[in-house]
């Protein structure tokens, strides 16, 4: 054994992780190597000392507020929508199947066999059907003015004929108006906000959320709330970041998960105006420390020198902040 | 039924019959918590709160010790908590409930300690009886006028120096040590709630010890 391996094993074999059988080698090592049986003292004591920082029991006030914070804030998430328990149960159950390999390959193989066999029984009928129709069929589908074909799903040919069968999807451009109460055009505009590729749709998708959040109208029970946060972080247009921020303004002091997104964008953004804007609405949180860290790292280390002299003066009113 | 504990002296083959039934009766310990699980899973609040109570004491200590403040530890208690509670049906009972809560708590608490050291450290100060400020990252010299050092004050001084050795550690350096040494885990153990092999978590815990005792040695002559 060489005395970089032994190094290596002492360290192991402090903490009881050391096979026997390697414990044995290393103890004959030890016997001989003089440098290494210092190398094993040295760690003995750096044990001692690090016990000089003790573990320390949680005590009973500090376990009682966590639980009493965490009993808050689980009352006051929204409770599930029945799509979410339906996608929840559906993907439990696709994972007891993963957990049962072999029922998983029995279930695939006859819903395989069941598919086949279906298809040739539908292929058989409309075969049949076919067989007394003139051969210029009159099942062409009508196409809207103005519908795209999205996409393709599949391409059939009738056996023993020259007639093709082609399932195809179309888009169809459909309008819809209602106020922002209305709940299917808040579903629409959130999808907006997040799907579109242009950005003026986005933008004005989310001026529009965030004029309903202002007025308070079920922000955090629609998802909305947790849409502004998606955008902050990941939108890349700054126009639709700085709006998201601006609507999540209201909710820093109270929510826990907002503020931490904000701190992300003063930590992370690359447009020095949303900094800006992040640690001008950052209010004065009791019991947050996270946000002094952050206003420390900002005023320390952020390349745009207006925003490390904000960011200093903000420390300097630190009786507000904890 | 056969005891769970093997002594001394017991040939291979009884300690193999004990073996196996030390992991049935770990596997029949489990139900009652597989059961907890299941429940929280098909939504049961109360379910999840047991679960909770199991496992709040080994988070918070964790938290307090990594980050040294209780507020901190409140709001990593209450993210690990609420991350559970929101992917409780992605668990898929592919490792104990146990790894899989301690991995949540571990993220958290690296997040922390990145953000932490992208802000230059807070010194650790304390007050002479005089009221004048120590600086305890600073070597300290014999000829400085305390009056009385007491132990309390010594074992203070030495606690926050070692803290500051801590501290020079990479996050993932840090946390292995800390599981490790200050929490007792396996390795094997380690490696799995930093979604990390054994050998990786050892090599951290050699590179580890070496930084501190490094950053030690003037304590100890």
């Amino acid at each position: 054994m060489n005395c970089e391996l032994a190094h290596e094993r002492i360290v192991t074999a402090a903490y009881g992780e050391l096979p026997d059988e390697q414990i044995h080698e290393l103890e004959r090592h030890l016997r001989t190597c003089a440098e290494c049986g210092t190398e094993r003292e040295r760690l003995l004591a750096l044990k001692v000392l690090a016990d000089a920082n003790p573990v320390i029991e949680p005590d009973a006030n500090l376990v009682a507020r966590s639980r009493q914070r965490l009993e808050e804030a689980l009352d006051a998430l929204p409770p599930k929508r029945w799509y979410e328990w339906l996608a929840q149960r559906m993907m439990n159950n696709f994972a007891a199947l993963q957990a049962a390999p072999i029922g998983a390959c029995l279930l695939l193989i006859v819903g395989a066999g069941a598919g086949v066999l279906g298809g040739y029984e539908v292929t058989q009928s409309q075969t049949a059907r076919f067989e007394g129709q003139p051969k210029t069929s009159n099942r062409r589908p009508v196409v809207l003015e103005g519908a795209e074909i999205a996409s393709i799903s599949s391409i059939a040919r009738i056996p023993n004929s020259e007639v093709v069968e082609v399932t195809y999807n179309q888009i169809v451009p459909k309008q819809m108006e209602g106020t922002l109460d209305d709940p299917e055009i808040r579903k629409l505009l959130m999808v907006a906000s997040q799907n579109s590729d242009s950005p003026t749709v986005r933008f004005d998708s989310v001026d529009l959320l965030v004029e309903e959040c202002r007025a308070r109208h079920s922000c955090q029970a629609t998802g909305i709330r947790d849409a502004l946060m998606v955008l902050l972080r990941y939108d890349q247009n700054e126009g639709v970041r700085a709006k998201a921020l601006e609507g999540l303004q209201p909710f820093v002091a109270e929510d826990v998960q907002v503020r931490n997104a904000v701190l992300e964008a003063l930590l992370n953004d690359n447009d020095p105006k949303i900094r800006t804007s992040a640690i001008s609405i950052l209010e004065p949180v009791e019991a947050d420390t996270s946000v002094r860290q952050v206003l420390h790292s900002v005023a320390n280390s952020d390349e745009n020198p207006h925003i490390r002299t904000v960011s200093r003066q903000v420390l300097s009113r630190v009786p507000q902040f904890q | 039924m056969t005891t769970a504990t093997t002594t001394e002296g017991s040939g291979r083959g009884k300690a193999g019959q004990a073996g196996l039934s030390t992991a049935e009766e770990r596997a029949a310990a489990r139900a009652p918590e597989m059961e907890l699980i299941r429940q929280a899973q098909a939504g049961s609040r109360s379910a999840f709160d047991a679960l909770v109570r199991q496992y709040e004491h080994q988070v918070l200590r964790l938290a307090l010790h990594l980050t040294g403040s209780e507020h901190d530890a409140e709001d990593i208690y209450q993210e690990a908590f609420l991350k559970a509670f929101r992917y409780i049906g992605n668990f898929r009972f592919e490792c104990s409930f146990y790894t899989w809560i301690y991995r949540i708590v571990t993220n958290l608490c690296l997040d922390q300690l990145r953000r932490k050291k992208t802000r230059r450290e807070d010194r650790a100060v304390l007050v002479d009886s005089s009221g004048d400020e120590i600086d305890v990252l600073a070597s300290v010299s014999d000829e400085r006028s305390y009056s009385n050092p007491s132990r309390e004050l010594d074992r203070k001084v030495l606690g926050a120096r070692i803290q500051a050795a801590l501290g020079k550690l990479t996050p993932r350096e840090r946390m292995v040590f800390e599981l490790k040494h200050y929490q007792g885990l396996r390795l094997r153990t380690i490696g799995e709630m930093l979604s990390t092999t054994e050998e990786t978590a050892k090599n951290t815990l050699f590179r580890a010890t070496k930084k501190l005792r490094t950053q030690l040695a003037e304590l100890r002559s």
